[in-house]
């Protein structure tokens, strides 16, 4: 990224805690993020990595027993944490920072027809005549791809199949025009073929009206096509960050590697995936050093003893670990991933396979 | 690969499975899947949800009936009214690997329990001893510590949980596996393991996988042979390979275009095909599977077939030039 | 590439950048202890100060019922006190905790034997009705030719009205203990194994018995192994309403006269001779109404804390 980009919302420091059972857990440690105007990022980790709670500090949508106990997100000279009320999110929570979630039914009113339910929320954002909020209604639906959308205005969630729904998600996302836009899962419900599209038409509109995204997923596949930045969470931290060409080409952290080398897209037949033992850490356990190092074969002493600094690659690529400190010993990143783009333009310059024009 | 001089474990026979739906209404699954899966052979069934890839895995399972058509086993019927013998036969040979470990385990159970289960239906040891040491030995096979017996499910980690479900099935000694989306519910850094796992398992054991997914990736890493099925309708069988260098039908081609690929200067410039059946013969001539390539098949009207002889011969043609 | 341990400048340091020791089996080992569901049941029940309070009432009330009578040696065919005019309508005192009776017996001997026939009675019909009850909707639940007709005897059993036909059956069998268990269970198991059949229905076809399925597991195993374990609580929570409604039955056919016969106490009778002296004793009334009432609604929070401790979800 060059310089000159503007950063629209900065995270620094987060850190959110849940209250469970009269305990206390740590779910994000200590974050800190800047998104820059008009660009994709892509959050990618597992279940329990942190991801979506993060995100949801930029909305204020944290389950009610939830904090942010430590931080600041800045957005227009606003620090998001400080606002407790629904009232001081008005203008902000769906306005300019709006969101799409895994599941579209729990995002749609299933006994409003889902025209009233677009409707609804370009007259309350923009202050607008029924018949001007119907016009628009219709234009945005038209624009994210439901055919017939004149007719199909009065109809029920439940007549749209699971793709058109999460159009119908995107379109009143998009309804207000908000400045940034959190796809959190956005494709995990929907088949692959749905998720495609899905994910061309965010990429589209975004071309046309210029907004953020911020995507959140598990799929390293879909972060490559879609993203122009990206950060590895792991254990409420984010562990390694850059340009997605630097993430993937010349990742820097054992769990990037871990994740990228165990995909069966890259998989040799006959032989083994790559993979790594056992699970994610649980959030419960206070997390000593790096939260990686037990499933980590390349785990130094230190990493048990000592969180890791982030270690600066390049301009625009961090990564959490003790390994790039100059007194670890040198680790090569295993072999399933050296040279992965030559790797993949062999498997796909065939011709058939995957199928790239 | 010639198939003709291969031993053919399992084959569908025109298998059609329709389900009533309210009154009179009837909803088809399945229709006309027809295919032999070769011993030794992961067979891989691809389709997104609903297209019937799960009705049909069930089929064999005989937990769904078919209405249509007959299910073969080792060349006997196991479809339909068998005798409880021959039930007992199925059950013993032919094991299945469900999608969600967490659905698919009894909570209330031990692992003990669980992995024993088949051992007790079928009294298949001497001894108590002999039990012990059975269920011990399947645990090591998938990586799990015999102190796990005494504990429940809900104390595994997702992986782990699936690798239980996987002893259970193994500890049966079975002929022929039912995987249905053995690794779809799990978290990305673990279904490397557990695919790892079941390749190691079928190699030392000379099993045959009925692999069921949604997600081609996968399918091209495990499986031999692959067969697309679309809204019930099986559109494509051919060889791994084969099916990924010379896909022919079009929603096969479709399905290929959405894999996502993890390197973002392809992917950037994928673009991504949508299924448009409007495209295909609409003469209303009834389609049928036709051997295109020895051992590849497409679903196709006479018109349509003529077609995709054109086309994969231009594309081998292509491939030829570009080799040379 | 495990063991390419680099110069490094201070020893400690090397140290530090050492390659930490890894196994493979490591991660695979649980560290929490050891899980029990009965021993979670129970923390999960004691854990709860107003339970266990309530719990310790419940004991005392049930355990006084049982055995005092036997101490008491009350029998209401014998009343030593009745020519002794002095003896009768006596006010709760500290020779005569609960006061005398209109035939001059310790209202306190009569209560408790009563409350012992109370309890007897609906904890012997609760066994019987859930044990019928849960075998037959088990199955039921399990087996759809089966519930095409049982469906049709649930219909007409159900309908039957229960004033009616306890009022004949103790008019042809005659009053007493037998009778009035028999009453009590004739039609009462079918609701429960109605209810256990729609439970079993709902659980039967998850994805964990598909898989009992495939492994070759009958019928009856997976009702023992995979069904009731996951039926406890509930079973639980009807048990906990069953046991004080089946007192509150008897007590109400007894007061009614078409319970248990003169020659054995019962709250319900004794109620209803009690309440012509409402005027002028009113503790004869109040004393047992008050027993009935804390044996009901002790026994009903106790089975209800019961069943939510039996409920996995609340074990952590």
């Amino acid at each position: 990224m060059s310089e000159e980009k503007k950063v629209i919302i900065s995270a620094k420091d987060v850190e959110v805690k849940f209250r469970v059972r009269d305990k206390y857990l740590t779910a994000i440690r200590n974050v800190s993020l800047d998104l820059y105007e008009g660009e994709t990022f892509a959050i990618v980790g597992e279940s329990g990595s942190g991801k979506s709670v993060f995100t949801k500090t930029f909305t204020g949508m944290l389950e009610s027993n939830g904090m942010i106990s430590n931080g600041s997100v800045m957005f227009h000279g606003t620090d998001l944490t400080k606002l407790k009320k629904d009232k001081d999110w008005e203008g902000i929570r769906g306005a300019k920072i709006a969101t799409i979630f895994q599941d579209p039914m729990t995002s749609l009113n299933p006994i409003r027809t889902i025209g009233f339910q677009i409707t609804e929320v370009i007259e309350k954002h923009q202050k607008v005549s029924k018949t001007e909020a119907k016009k628009q209604a219709i234009e945005m639906m038209e624009r994210v791809g439901i055919p017939d959308a004149a007719n199909r205005f009065d109809e029920y969630p439940f007549q749209y199949s699971g793709g058109m729904r999460q159009r119908i998600v995107i379109a009143i996302a998009l309804s207000c025009h908000p400045e940034i836009l959190i796809c959190d899962e956005p494709t995990t419900a929907l088949d692959v073929t749905i998720q495609a599209q899905i994910i061309d038409l965010i990429r589209s509109l975004q071309k046309e009206l210029g907004f953020t995204t911020l995507y959140i997923t598990h799929d390293l596949g879909v972060v490559a096509n879609v993203a122009d930045r990206v950060g590895v969470m792991y254990g409420g931290q984010i562990i390694e960050y850059g340009t997605v060409e630097e993430i993937f080409f010349d990742p820097r952290h054992p769990y990037t590697w871990a994740l990228l080398s165990s995909l069966p897209q890259i998989g040799e037949k006959g032989k083994d995936l790559y993979y790594i033992t056992g699970t994610p850490p649980s959030l419960f356990n206070k997390i000593k050093g790096d939260a990686f190092a037990p499933r980590n074969e390349h785990a130094l002493n230190i990493d048990f003893q000592e969180e890791p600094p982030f270690f600066q690659v390049s301009d625009t690529h961090f990564a959490k670990t003790w390994l790039l400190d100059p007194r670890a010993p040198k680790v090569e990143k295993p072999e399933e991933i050296c040279d992965l783009h030559e790797k993949i333009q062999r498997m796909t310059d065939k011709g058939g396979a995957f199928y790239v024009e | 690969m010639s198939n003709e001089n291969r031993e053919v474990i399992l084959s569908i026979k025109h298998v059609d499975i329709t389900f009533e739906v309210g009154h009179k209404k009837k909803l088809v699954a399945v229709k006309d899947a027809n295919f032999d899966i070769y011993k030794g052979e992961t067979f891989a069934l691809v389709g997104e949800s609903g297209s019937g890839k799960t009705t049909l895995g069930r089929a064999i399972m005989r937990i769904n009936p078919c209405s249509a058509g007959e299910i073969e086993f080792e060349g006997k019927r196991i479809s339909g009214k068998i005798s409880k013998e021959e039930d007992r036969n199925v059950v013993r040979n032919i094991q299945m690997i469900f999608q969600d470990p967490a659905a698919s385990l009894n909570e209330r159970a031990t692992i003990d329990y669980c992995v024993s289960e088949g051992l007790y239906n079928f009294h298949l040891y001497k001894d108590e001893a002999e039990r012990v040491a059975k269920v011990d030995k399947a645990l090591e096979d998938v990586g799990l510590l015999p102190e796990h017996k005494s504990r429940y499910p809900h104390e595994f980690s997702g992986g782990q949980r699936q690798r239980v479900g996987i002893a259970r099935a193994m500890i049966m000694e079975p002929k022929f596996i039912v995987a249905d989306e053995p690794i779809s519910a799990l978290d990305v850094s673990i279904r490397a393991q557990v695919l790892n796992l079941m390749n190691k398992l079928k190699v030392e054991r000379n099993l045959t996988y009925l692999f069921i997914a949604h997600d081609l990736s996968v399918v091209r890493f495990i499986a031999d042979r692959i067969a697309v099925i679309h809204h019930g309708e099986i559109v494509e069988i051919a060889e791994s390979e084969t099916l990924f260098e010379y896909p022919i039908h079009p929603y096969t081609i479709a399905l290929l275009s959405t894999v996502p690929m993890p390197d973002p200067l392809v992917e950037k410039n994928r673009k991504h095909i949508v299924y448009d059946p409007s495209q295909l013969d609409q003469s209303g001539e009834a389609r049928e599977m036709r051997e295109l390539r020895p051992g590849h098949f497409v679903y196709c009207t006479s018109k349509e077939f003529a077609d995709y002889e054109e086309k994969i011969t231009k594309m081998e043609q292509e491939r030829n030039e570009k080799a040379l | 590439m495990m063991e390419e341990k680099n110069v490094n400048s201070a020893n400690n340091e090397n140290d530090l950048f050492g390659f930490a020791a890894f196994d493979k089996y490591e991660s695979e080992h649980i560290a929490a202890p050891q899980y029990s569901y009965w021993k979670s049941v129970w923390r999960t029940f004691i854990k709860n100060k107003f339970t266990v309070c309530v719990a310790i009432v419940m004991l005392i009330l049930v355990g006084f019922s049982l055995i005092q009578p036997s101490i008491s040696g009350y029998d209401p065919l014998i009343a030593p006190n009745v020519t002794d005019e002095s003896m009768r309508f006596q006010q709760p005192s500290r020779e005569h905790i609960f006061g005398t009776d209109n035939v001059g017996n310790e209202v306190f001997d009569v209560v408790w034997a009563g409350a012992r026939n109370s309890i007897i009675i609906s904890f012997v019909c609760t066994f019987i009705n859930m044990v019928i009850g849960i075998t037959v909707g088990a199955v039921w639940g399990f087996s759809k030719k089966m519930d095409k007709w049982m469906i049709e005897v649930y219909n007409v059993v159900s309908n039957v009205p229960f004033l009616l036909l306890a009022m004949i059956l103790s008019y042809v069998m005659g009053a007493g203990m037998g009778t009035l268990i028999f009453v009590m269970c004739v039609t009462d198991w079918i609701f429960v194994a109605f209810f256990i059949r729609t439970q079993t229905m709902i659980i039967r076809d998850r994805e964990y018995n598909l898989a009992s399925k495939c492994l070759g597991t009958s019928t009856w195993t997976m009702i023992k192994n995979n069904i009731l374990p996951y039926l406890i609580s509930v079973i639980m929570t009807y048990i906990a309403r069953m046991i004080p409604s089946l007192i509150s039955y008897e007590v109400f056919l007894s007061y009614m006269g078409l319970g248990l016969g003169v020659t054995k106490a019962s709250l319900g009778r004794m109620i209803s001779i009690y309440t012509s002296y409402m005027n002028g004793y009113p503790h004869l009334f109040w004393i047992p109404v008050t027993v009935l009432a804390m044996l009901s609604i002790s026994l009903y929070i106790v089975g209800q804390r019961l069943a939510d401790a039996a409920d996995p979800r609340t074990h952590m």
